[in-house]
């Protein structure tokens, strides 16, 4: 007798336990919602699922936004340098260095740096002259995961050149 | 606003002589905000702040110009190459999206050229 006593104690407090907590569950998950809905924090919410920024463009159309409908070479000229792996994404050392003679004739004109996966794609334009008589390009970008950096190069002449090599990215650099 | 910004203009190699091509660096202290990065502490997305536009120029003449996005690094550093052809003085220009606008400047003093008969 005294076993199944006690058994049906345990199942009792067992159970008085466990449905106030379920209940509480539940109540708290409605809160929630409702607290969403409302829009007591609709600053908060809205703010995850559009993480953008001011100026968001995608790879592609930024390439047309550069080059527009001229010819595109993949030009030997054009040395991109990058770290293969890069262990921080904040800091990615990008060099770019053009063969060419920088005449008044014949010069380069502008050096793109893009990148194909971050959310606004352009890194950087840089407008070269004569003067510069060497066209040679370095600083550092910031990458949020493994993708291609891109170096777009444009010619006196109206043509461009396109070089791009990948970076694996082990620790991503936007935010 | 009025906060300051250090910045550095440098001229590599030191030792140069008119006619010779030079690496002019710039590095400037700032934060590049992307505009989609957290606070540790409050949650809250924090504004962007980046550097858009950047003027290199020598005795008010532009050599080099360039147009700045997010996705470069905090604390920038740039460099381009620059024909030296006479004393004066570099000066670089830099623009943020919040208007702060600031320069700072390097003489350029080249070293007499040897005499090849001497």
């Amino acid at each position: 007798m005294e076993r199944r006593k006690f058994i049906k104690n345990i199942m009792a407090v067992s159970a008085t336990v466990a449905v106030p907590s379920m209940v509480f569950a539940d109540l708290n998950a409605s809160k929630k919602t409702v607290s969403t809905i409302e829009g007591n924090t609709t600053r908060k919410v809205s703010n995850i699922p559009t993480v953008k920024g001011t100026n968001d463009l995608p790879y592609e159309e930024a390439l047309k936004a550069i080059i527009g409908e001229a010819e595109l070479k993949d030009a030997k000229k054009v040395k991109l340098t990058v770290p293969e792996i890069a262990e921080n994404g904040a800091v990615v050392p990008v060099k770019v260095s053009v063969e060419s003679p920088m005449t008044q004739e014949d010069y380069v004109k502008s050096i793109h740096i893009l990148n194909t996966k971050n959310a606004n794609s352009r890194c950087v334009d840089v407008m070269l002259t004569v003067k510069n008589a060497e066209a040679k390009f370095a600083s550092r970008v910031k990458l949020a995961e493994s993708q291609d950096i891109v170096a777009v190069v444009g010619l006196s002449d109206g043509t461009f050149m396109k070089v791009a090599k990948s970076v694996k990215v082990t620790i991503g650099g936007c935010g | 606003m009025a906060e300051k910004r250090r910045a550095i203009v440098k001229i590599k190699p030191k030792k140069y002589v008119v006619g010779d091509i030079v690496k002019v660096s710039f590095m400037v202290q700032h934060p590049m905000e992307t505009g989609m990065a957290k606070d540790k502490e409050t949650g809250e997305v924090k504004s962007a702040h980046y550097i858009e536009d950047i003027t290199f120029s020598f005795e008010g003449e532009p050599f080099t110009k360039m147009k700045v996005w997010e996705s470069i690094s905090a604390d920038p550093f740039f460099s381009v190459q620059y024909k030296v052809e006479k004393a004066g003085k570099i000066t670089v220009d830099y623009t943020d999206n919040l208007g702060e606008k600031n320069t700072k400047s390097k003489k350029v003093k080249p070293k007499k050229a040897k005499t090849e008969n001497a």
